[in-house]
């Protein structure tokens, strides 16, 4: 109940955006324990210094607190002004771990020590120096497929003295893909190539035959790549097999029938993985998306993606 | 075994030497097994950082905790009080030190440094003490500063910038605190004690006891007055008065019967008649006003002029016109006096417990200056003819003033009388009063200090040296009158102090003043340092209640609270506001380079010709502006875009100082052709 009421006052006043910048309206700050003892120790010495006559005692007193004061002002501006940005992203299969990266920029001056983490992990420490940028990566689990947005990200920090915590949750507006659990079946939920006839093996390549090599582009699996021939120093290349007439497979969401639809998308994730990995084309073909023929490792992204987006908004 | 890396190396260094100097103080005036303590957890620590050897166990450590304990029980007898408490501490500082493992270790260690810093202040209060401890602030803040910072590019040096910039920053606050925090009373009395005994005034005098004084050139009080000073032969700081002589020794004493709140009057309570009577005889005369800063004595009598009136607050008003403290003197004390000699007037009438004290005599002894006085007696019928035959006495026949008088035993009086005849105040003084009771006026001693040096026109030090002892008489119808029999014999001991006279008179004694006068330029160093000192005990050990009330009434033309508080409020905010505006909005976060320097100095310039670049304009860009504004100063713009752009882009050499002057002599040139 108060935990809700918290998020939305938070949600309301601290929305997620791409990049945030730390100002007055973002950054918490109150005295760590050790600046309660500090705190205390002060006014020891005022009544130390009350009781004895003591003025240097008592000047000693004033120092801390103004020290104490001052502080508060370094502390809060060693996050002001700094900005985060969401970065990349690396999906994960449901139940595993995503990361999502997140770009610290520190605009006009440095800001050292920086704690940060979410949820319960082990806080992250970095320092940025001015008009620097700096990526840090952070897990983030994922429970179930789809898009899984990260909690809010907090930033800590007692740079200077440790006497006070300033802190800010910041929300990015970021995501992690969250790719099905794959799920083995015997059967490839799939149309097309030879009929129904049994995929070969995982391991085992398949039926092709050995055509020739092209140059290396990006996205190409690295399983075809002509390791023997770079080697050699004859530069990146690609085999070529030519492919089986009928080998073109069409992954259907559809010919699963008496499932739900994560049992089936978890089928699908299986089979895109392991035509993958047989260097085998496929296309798939979901209810409200297609794709199209292809192979490799961009092929397969694109077709694991398309399982993660299925049933979630555009 | 990872864990010890939690505090950054870089920071330890700060963190042991704030320990060391936090500590230094109490190892100097503590036992000694306290040094050796230290050392042992220096060493330890030292070879646990080389992984030499491991972190004492839990069992070592509670050892060592006992082992102190006990120590610190047997050199002080206790564990509280501030000596005793003190030391512990120390100790236990060092201590914690030793186990000194995770980040949390070193933040208590380091917040009980600063409580170690204020120990240090109990025992030490000048002006070098006081820049000391802000030494080891400075170590202990950069050590939280190391501690929060656990980069590993992070430099040693870095921390103390960092504190030194909050110290900084934060001593404008300090002050302002210390003005208008009010001062309380203490909330219950903690008397520091145990402090040694100092040279002053001691309850008796036996002549003889205050010549050791006189060679000690320390400081006994000083004196700030408000309008102009009394002439040096006016200045006569009572302290105390004997009034019992048993022989050889004068001591204090009681009229026979009479109890202590019958000559002491501590403002609490329907004030006594003699005191009525004195608030009366004041009225409101002028007098002299001015401020006694006193140090320590650890005695309960202060001094002032006669006769003096305060606000009585921590000290009482005693029937013979004496100041006397609530508790004796351990720390530097101010109070205020208000001195009216004309109040004497309140005191003619003589209570006959009282004449019996002041007649009183032992019973034999010195026959022949009773015998003396005896005849003063028969031959005067007035009391103040007595004195002057004593004072023509003392002028007629050949006394000498002298510091080393021989020692007198047995009969002291007659030996001094008709025999040596050498002496100095007190034996003047002793001698006179005995004279003055044998022949029937009602005497006594008075003790105190004669004199002082004013100090740049400011105010006035009494030193030991000017501690002397002369003789107050009733005579009716004057009531008490001071007479100095020493004035009679040395009368420039009077006007020019003990230093005056003795310079005169060019007795060898000069040597027993540490020889002071024959270096003046030693002397007015040590004119200036007590200068200084005065000043710091006047503004910062004396800045209590009253002086407190009286700042507040000149910076805010009152004390009341609401006005206090308000200033306190005020100067919070405005101090915030300044140092916000300073810290968070300051333009030059990153430093910039001389020759961005350069360039923005030529785009304000353009500016304010109304030749105003975009945001991000480059060097081209600004000289291409010019050039389409103003052809004719084109050219002296490619100068400058030339060697701006040489300078800038020719790889890591920064541009040396001759080339920075060309580029602005180019840039200058630029501005002259756009006037044209």
């Amino acid at each position: 109940m108060f935990k809700q009421a918290w998020q939305r006052w938070l949600e309301r006043r601290l929305p997620r955006a791409a990049q945030v910048r730390l100002d007055q309206r973002r950054i918490f700050i109150f005295p760590s324990g050790y600046g309660f003892l500090y705190v205390l120790v002060a006014v020891l010495l005022f009544i130390g210094g009350i009781n004895y006559e003591n003025n240097l005692i008592l000047g000693l007193c004033f120092v801390m607190l103004s020290l104490f004061v001052v502080t508060i002002l370094h502390t809060y501006r060693n996050l002001s002004g700094l900005s985060l940005r969401a970065g990349a992203s690396r999906s994960g299969f449901a139940g595993g771990q995503g990361a999502l990266q997140v770009v610290l920029i520190a605009q006009r001056r440095a800001h050292r020590s920086l704690w940060l983490s979410w949820l319960d992990q082990p806080p992250q420490e970095i320092s940025i120096e001015p008009g620097e940028e700096s990526a840090l990566w952070f897990n983030l689990p994922l429970p179930r497929r789809g898009r899984v947005t990260p909690p809010r990200l907090r930033v800590q920090s007692r740079y200077p003295l440790g006497l006070l915590r300033s802190w800010s949750l910041v929300a990015l507006d970021q995501a992690c893909r969250a790719w099905p659990r794959p799920q083995s079946t015997a059967q490839c939920p799939a149309d097309g190539g030879d009929g129904h006839r049994e995929v070969a093996r995982a391991g085992q390549i398949g039926s092709e035959e050995f055509q020739g090599l092209r140059a290396y582009a990006p996205g190409d699996s690295l399983r075809q790549v002509d390791w023997k021939g770079y080697a050699r120093g004859r530069g990146l290349h690609v085999k070529l097999f030519q492919e089986p007439a009928n080998g073109r497979l069409w992954l259907r969401y559809q010919r699963l029938e008496g499932q739900g639809m994560e049992a089936r998308l978890s089928v699908l994730c299986y089979w895109v993985l392991r035509l993958t990995r047989e260097n085998r084309p496929f296309a798939l073909e979901l209810p409200d998306a297609t794709l199209a023929p292809g192979q490799g490792d961009e092929h397969r992204q694109r077709a694991l993606d398309l399982l993660a987006r299925h049933g979630g908004p555009r | 075994m990872a864990r010890i890396y939690q505090i950054p190396s870089h920071a330890r260094t700060w963190l042991t030497l704030g320990i060391v100097a936090a500590s230094l103080p109490q190892l100097l005036r503590g036992p000694l097994w306290q040094a050796a303590l230290l050392l042992l957890v220096l060493g330890w620590r030292a070879l646990i950082e080389r992984q030499r050897l491991a972190s004492p166990g839990r069992l070592v450590r509670l050892a060592l905790l006992v082992a102190t304990v006990a120590a610190t029980w047997r050199s002080f007898g206790r564990l509280h009080g501030p000596e005793a408490g003190t030391a512990l501490i120390t100790s236990l500082f060092a201590l914690k030190y030793l186990e000194l493992v995770s980040k949390r270790d070193a933040y208590v260690l380091i917040v009980l440094g600063y409580f170690v810093c204020a120990t240090v202040l109990l025992f030490y209060r000048g002006p070098g003490a006081a820049l000391y401890v802000s030494g080891c602030l400075l170590l202990l803040t950069a050590s939280l500063a190391g501690i929060n910072y656990s980069d590993t590019h992070a430099r040693r040096r870095q921390h103390v910038r960092t504190a030194a910039v909050l110290l900084g920053q934060a001593l404008p606050l300090a002050v302002v605190l210390f003005i208008l925090v009010p001062r309380v009373a203490p909330m219950w009395s903690m008397p520091l004690g145990g402090g040694q005994a100092r040279t002053g005034m001691s309850d008796t005098m036996s002549p003889g006891q205050v010549s050791s004084l006189t060679e000690s050139s320390a400081l006994a009080f000083r004196v700030e007055f408000q309008g102009p000073p009394p002439p040096p032969r006016e200045r006569y700081w009572r302290g105390l008065t004997y009034s019992y002589f048993d022989g050889t020794t004068w001591s204090q004493a009681r009229p026979r019967g009479w109890r202590d709140r019958d000559t002491l009057y501590r403002g609490r309570g329907a004030a006594p008649p003699w005191y009525q009577s004195l608030l009366a005889a004041r009225g409101d005369a002028a007098g002299y006003r001015y401020r006694v800063i006193m140090e320590p004595s650890q005695r309960r009598w202060l001094y002032a002029l006669a006769v003096p009136f305060t606000d009585l607050d921590g000290m009482g008003l005693a029937r013979d016109w004496r100041l006397v403290a609530d508790h004796a003197v351990d720390t530097a004390l101010g109070y205020r006096v208000h001195s009216v000699p004309a109040a004497r007037a309140g005191a003619l009438t003589l209570e006959q417990a009282e004449r019996d004290l002041m007649l009183s005599l032992p019973e034999g002894g010195n026959p022949r200056a009773r015998a003396l006085a005896e005849q003063w007696r028969r031959q005067y019928r007035d009391n103040s003819a007595r004195v002057n035959a004593a004072l023509g006495y003392f002028r007629q026949r050949p006394f000498h003033y002298t510091l080393q008088p021989p020692r007198l035993s047995g009969d002291t009086v007659d030996g001094f009388l008709f025999g040596t005849r050498r002496g100095f105040c007190e034996h003047y003084a002793s001698a006179f009063t005995f004279l003055m009771r044998a022949a029937g006026v009602p005497a006594r001693v008075v003790a105190g200090y004669q004199g002082g040096e004013m100090n740049a026109g400011e105010y006035l030090q009494v030193r030991q040296y000017d501690a002397h002892a002369w003789a107050e008489v009733w005579l009716s119808g004057q009531g008490w009158v001071r007479v100095d029999p020493t004035g009679a014999v040395a009368p420039e001991r009077v006007e020019l102090g003990l230093r005056g006279a003795l310079q005169r008179a060019g007795d060898g004694a000069d040597a027993a003043l540490g020889g002071i006068g024959r270096l003046p330029l030693l002397f007015q160093l040590r004119q200036w340092v007590d200068y200084l000192d005065f000043n710091w005990q006047k503004w910062v050990l004396g800045y209590r209640q009253d002086q407190q009330r009286a700042l507040w009434q000149r910076l805010l033309g009152g004390v009341s609270p609401w006005r206090v508080g308000l200033a306190l409020m005020v100067s919070l905010a405005v101090f915030a506001a300044v140092l916000g505006a300073w810290v968070l909005l300051r333009r030059r976060d990153r430093p910039i380079t001389p020759l961005q320097r350069e360039f923005h100095r030529l785009r304000r310039a353009l500016a304010r010709r109304d030749l105003t670049a975009p945001a991000a304009a480059s060097a081209a860009e600004l000289a291409a502006l010019v050039s389409r504004a103003r052809p004719t100063a084109a050219r002296a713009a490619g100068h400058w875009r030339c060697l701006f752009e040489q300078l800038a882009y020719r790889g890591e050499q920064p541009p040396a100082r001759a080339e920075l002057a060309a580029l602005a002599r180019r840039r200058r040139a630029l501005l002259r052709a756009l006037r044209r």
